[in-house]
Parts: C-alpha cells; structure tokens; sequence
C-alpha cells in the first residue's frame, strides 16, 4: 500500500488549455467604460458571474487589472470586498455570504461603489442611536 | 416523442433495416437472373483479370470523348469523393461508425471537412441546375434522378446547417439535427430502390461486362 | 401558521442587516436571476414594497433530491435569505410539525391565503394506482388538485414534477405523470433539471416576489432567462468541438487537455439549462468541467433517450442478429423475384423456338 493514504488534487495531470480568450475582450470593455466614465461621468456595473468564463480565467481577468490604493472591506450578511483595481476608476467588487462563498461578483466603472456609500436609512438610523445615547448620557 | 428520439430510434432502425434488406434483396435477384450461357470456344480465360481492366478502363471517359465530357468526367469524381469524405472523416460520425462496424478511424480536422463540404455542395448544385437547363439533359432527366440528387443533397445542406448551428426560420439545433438524421434516413429508404442502387452495381456491372467480353477476345 | 402581513424589507431589518446589506443583497439577487446590473435599483425598489407570501410545498413520488439542492445552505446564504422572505408554510422535509398536526396547519394556511398562495410541488404523480403514493391517506392526485385550486401559480420543481422523470422512465410503472398533465388551468412554471440549480428554484420565487409574476417561459414551461440557451452554446469547451477535439475515453489525452467531451456522450446540444453558467455549488463547477459530459437532466425523456455514453450521432441502428434477419428476408424475397423472373424468361424463350 502506497505510503500517502490521498492524491492531491493538483497531483492529477490535468492540463488546461486557454480555451475561450475572454480576457482580452472583457479588458477592451473596461477601457470603454473607462473612457464613458471620464467624459460624461456614466459609471459600468459588470456581472462577472453572467459570462461563461473558462476555469481559471476569473481569475486571469482580476490579475489583469492588477490593485491599487484602496481596498475595503464591508461586513454586511457576509464579508464584500471593494478593491480599486492598478486603473483608478474601475473596482472589483466581490459579495460573499456568511460562509464565506462568494455570491456575485461585478467589475464597477464608476468613482465610489455603491456599496461603499452610507445609505441614507441607515444614517437616519444612525442618528437616532447618537441622539438617544447623548440624551441618555447627559 | 420528439423528431430527434424518433431518429434516433425506430426511424433509424427501419430505415438501415429497410436499406440492408433492399441492398441483399436487389443483389440476390441480379445474381440468380438467367443468363444465356456461352457456348463459343473462350478466347481468353483469365476471366478475372478481364473484370479488373474494365473496371479501371471504364472508370475514365473514353479517350475520343474526353474532350467534350471532361467537365462531367472532373465535377462527378470531385463530388463523389467530397460526400464520401464529409461522411466517412467528420468527427461527429465516427461514433456512430464505430458502433455499426465494431472499429472505426482517425478524424479529419472540421475545418478541412468543412471547405470539403462547401466545394461538394457548391458542385452538387451547380450540376443539377445545368441539368435543369441544359437542352439535352433536361429532357433525359425523369424523377428518379431529381428525388435521387434531392435526397443526396438534403443530407449535406442538413448537416451543414445543425453543425453550424444555423437556424432557418427559428429552427433549434435538437430539430435540425432530427431533419439531418430524416434525411439520412430518406436517402437509406431510397438507394436499393433507385438509381442510387449504382453504389453497389456499377463496379459489379463493370467487372462481369468486362469478364464476359474478354471470353470473347474484346478488350471492353 | 398563519400569512405574515410584514413587508420583507421589515424582516430584514427586524434581522439587524442595514440598508447597505438590503442593497448588497440586491445586487446578488439580481446577478442570480440572471438579470443585468442596471436592475438592482428597479429589484430593490420592488422588494421593499413586497411581502412575504404564504408558499405550500407538496413533494410526490420524488427522491428529496430537490429539497436537498434548495437547502444545501447553513449560513446566510442567498437561498437561506429567499427561505426567509417567504412563509414556507409546509414542507414535509424541513417542518416541525408531523401527522395530523401538520395537515391541519396547510389546511390553515391554505384557507387562510387562498387564491394567494404559491404551490411548489417536486416529484411525479403516478396515476396507475392512487395508493402508489399518498400523504396522510390522500392519493398524490387529490391533494394536487385540491391544492392547485387556491394557489396563484405553480412551481414544478425538478425533472420529475416538470416531465416526469425517474418514475416515468420506461416502462413506468406507476403510471407517473408531470404536474401539468394533472393541472390545467392554473400557470405553470417548470424548474426542470435533476435536480435543478438552487439559484435557479430561488430565482423564480424571487422573481415572484420582486415582480408579482412568474418569469416569461419557454414551449416546455421553463424559465427562459435560465433554460433559453443550450449547455452547448455557453460551454468553454466550445472551441475544441468546433476544431473537432474530442476525449475518446475517459482520461486520456484528449480529456486531460479538457477537450470537448460529445465522443463520450456528452448531450450539451440538446440540453437546456444554466449549467454552463451559473454552474454547481456556488459557481464552482458544472459536470463538463469535471470531466463528464451532460446527460441531459433538464429535457423530458432523458432516462430514454439511449446511453448516457453514446454520442448523439449513435443511433439505435439494431443488432447484427437485426442485420442478418434483415440480410436473411432480403434473400427471400430477392430469390423469389428471380425464381418467378426466370419462370417468365422460360416461358418467352419456349414461345420464341422455332
């Protein structure tokens, strides 16, 4: 009997050829929206998740755009990460749910993610809870 | 049931059923014809060798008509071979190859099948308008030979168009499929019965015109 | 159990997840309908006026695989989160109640939200005999047509509820049919697949619950925003098909190279499902990926339709013992047109003798 009781997954020779050259175009797309974005202010929303990507190129797209400056992370029903990408303007934002597997994923052309932005209701919300706590302190 | 379960099913199956049956069926009744025997002394008797040569010599024009038919003589040949390749070297066939025979062979690459196709298709319609038109073939032309081209075009057009996956009129790819397979089918129902039966009886018909003539000293 | 009058965006709230989290939510739901990111605000703006409707779930003559595929959650997952913004009233698998208690408690929800409700059903209904299958006594056939008739729409969830499936697969015993063959006046929608999707079942109750209606769908009741495009057209291994690459078995070359899998029997031409896309278990992977082609669980028949290992150009052709019975009738009749052929040569050469 071998000595390793499991092959790991990576031990299986499997080779995967760049199959449908996705990354190009989608890079293309970006840099439109990136120019759209410039001239009249119109933001992108990009669904990662809508194209039939090979394996691995998710991925490929993502390193492609490299990282920047910012990155952030927001803890609402789960973690989402909101990393501006090494072309300012455009963010990869990622939604994952409580276990941690990733919801929706989207490439945003824009100046601020939505999801960045305090929503109204919740400063509202927010300011009740400071003024009823300065109320109560004193 | 759907087009596509019925030919893949009981379709194809009474269809190559019918096709066998007819194929063994017209070869059986050729043989057992009766023919006047040969009572003349034999000129030659390598009666074999005699089939062969006119086999081979029968499959060129004759060299005096060469000139006028050579048109003919080189398009036949180019779409013969063209419908013979695209059915026996596209990837897709082979399995079903593979399931009749017990063993089948290596793939041609499908953009070599396809340009093959193309030239096959092209060909098959160029020659069948001229026969359309032409003042001599137009009137030796009966229906025999417009179902048989039809029926040995229709499989190529199909097939084209569900590889492509082109779709006529909204046609999905199960559907075209399901007509490509009808029309194999059609073609299987038609051959022993038709003119198409020339598959399996013009190298037959060659080699026993050519056996019988060289009993006689004729080199035909 | 009765409805709950409360809007979803109040249960949300009421859960502690702020707005940012209901638009984060949005967003998800959104991607996972397969819509595209423009909606969000048009979804967003719909849930927040919506409430959570009373739902019944009748499972038949079925595997559990579907209530299995909805429930493989156990975090906040978008599924878990639909599961709250409905009032899952009953559902044999996941409920509390047992016996006598828990069909009294549908009765009560039924009546209490009739013609409002939404009736999913998994599984066949066998007509051959109605105690094949029963529920607390009542044959699957009954509480069918008792419940279609309060309910607003329905969700045939799963190949068997769609189209019949395992149980109809020949030569059907039970007698099994598809929902809709029982069910004729009320809408229909088919999440067909064995079993489907989870976003895919979710989608179409979030589709009811952001919209007020089902989904528009496709001749066989499928939703077409998920079953409108075959595996084939969205496949990554498109691109070996069309330069004629193909596995000849099973981990050679060709299938560690990922080559296209139709020699092996894949049915991805002539299947439609969103498999290619939204793929299993949270994106990761769809059968073709891991090496195996399609069998074709979303499309009626499929248990019929010939080896799951038969490429779609092998057709049933016969045996070699049909081929020689088929040979053996040619020679029949083919030595009998010869024999009454040369009957009629004798006869014409004795008239000709002098």
């Amino acid at each position: 009997m071998d000595n390793k009781a499991h092959t790991a997954l990576d031990a299986i020779a499997v080779k995967i050829e760049r199959a449908s050259g996705n990354v190009p175009p989608l890079l293309h797309e970006i840099r439109h929206a990136l120019a759209l974005l410039l001239d009249h202010g119109e933001s992108t929303c990009i669904d990662l998740k809508s194209m039939p990507l090979a394996p691995g190129e998710e991925e490929r797209i993502v390193a492609a755009l490299g990282s920047g400056e910012v990155h952030a992370e927001v803890d609402a029903l789960g973690l989402s990460e909101i990393a501006e990408t090494a072309f300012p303007g455009v963010w990869v934002v990622s939604h994952c749910d409580e276990r941690g597997a990733i919801q929706a994923r989207f490439i945003e052309v824009t100046q601020v993610p939505d999801v960045l932005r305090s929503q109204h209701s919740d400063i509202a919300d927010g300011l009740a809870r400071l003024t009823t706590r300065l109320t109560v302190d004193g | 049931m759907t087009l596509l379960d019925f030919v893949r099913g009981p379709g194809f199956f009474w269809a190559f059923t019918i096709l066998i049956a007819g194929i063994v069926l017209r070869i059986a009744g050729l043989l057992l014809f009766r023919r006047r025997r040969d009572l003349s002394t034999p000129r030659d008797t390598s009666r074999v060798l005699g089939g062969l040569r006119t086999v081979a010599m029968r499959s060129v024009p004759p060299h005096e008509l060469e000139k006028n038919i050579k048109f003919q003589h080189f398009t036949g040949y180019a779409w013969h071979l063209g419908w013979f390749v695209t059915f026996l070297f596209l990837g897709a066939h082979l399995p079903l190859i593979r399931s009749v025979l017990g063993f089948a062979w290596p793939n041609l690459p499908n953009s070599v099948i396809l340009v093959i196709t193309a030239v096959t298709l092209g060909t098959l319609v160029t020659l069948y308008v001229r026969r359309l038109f032409h003042p001599v073939l137009r009137v030796i032309t009966d229906v025999d030979d417009h179902i048989s081209v039809l029926l040995v075009i229709l499989p190529l057009i199909t097939g084209v168009a569900a590889f492509a996956h082109v779709a006529p009129f909204g046609v999905r790819y199960e559907t075209m499929l399901g007509i490509h397979l009808l029309s194999i089918e059609a073609l299987m129902v038609w051959l022993p019965f038709s003119k198409i039966f020339h598959v399996v009886t013009a190298l037959m018909t060659r080699f026993r015109i050519g056996a019988a003539f060289i009993r006689r000293g004729v080199r035909a | 159990m009765s409805h709950d009058e409360t809007r979803l965006i109040d249960h949300l709230r009421a859960r502690g997840v702020s707005r940012r989290g209901f638009l984060k939510f949005c967003a998800a739901l959104t991607s996972a309908m397969a819509l595209p990111p423009s909606m969000v605000t048009v979804v967003a703006a719909a849930l927040e006026k919506a409430r959570r409707p009373s739902v019944i779930w009748l499972p038949f003559q079925e595997c559990t695989g579907c209530t299995e595929s909805i429930t493989r959650a156990h975090g906040a997952t978008i599924e878990q989160l639909i599961f709250e913004a409905i009032s899952l009233d009953y559902q044999h698998t996941l409920q509390a109640a047992a016996g006598d208690a828990a069909e009294l408690a549908r009765h009560e929800a039924m009546q209490a939200n009739w013609g409002k409700y939404l009736l999913v059903v998994d599984g066949s209904v066998p007509l051959g005999n109605p105690g094949f299958s029963t529920i607390a006594g009542q044959a699957n056939a009954d509480m069918l047509t008792e419940a279609a008739k309060g309910a607003v729409a329905i969700i045939a969830v799963g190949s068997c509820a769609s189209f019949g499936g395992i149980p109809m697969a020949n030569p059907n015993p039970t007698g099994a049919v598809p929902i809709s063959q029982i069910v004729r006046d009320k809408p229909i929608v088919n999440v067909s697949g064995c079993p489907p999707i989870p976003i895919v079942i979710t989608s179409v109750l979030t589709h009811f619950l952001t919209f007020g209606k089902l989904p528009e769908l496709d001749h066989l009741g499928r939703p077409k925003v998920f079953y409108g495009e075959s595996i084939h057209d969205r496949c990554y291994r498109r691109p070996f098909y069309e330069r004629g690459q193909f596995a000849e078995s099973f981990d050679d070359e060709g299938a560690r190279k990922g080559w296209c899998l139709y020699k092996l029997g894949c049915k991805g031409p002539v299947t439609y499902n969103a498999c290619a896309t939204v793929k299993w278990n949270n994106g990761t992977s769809f059968p073709i990926e891991a090496g195996h082609g399609c069998i074709g669980c979303a499309e009626p028949n499929f248990w019929d339709r010939g080896g799951f290992y038969d490429a779609l150009s092998v057709t049933h052709w016969g045996t070699p013992k049909d081929v020689a019975i088929a040979a053996a009738a040619g020679i029949a009749i083919g030595a009998t047109a010869a024999v009454l052929a040369r009957r009629k040569q004798a006869a014409a050469s004795k008239e000709i003798k002098p």
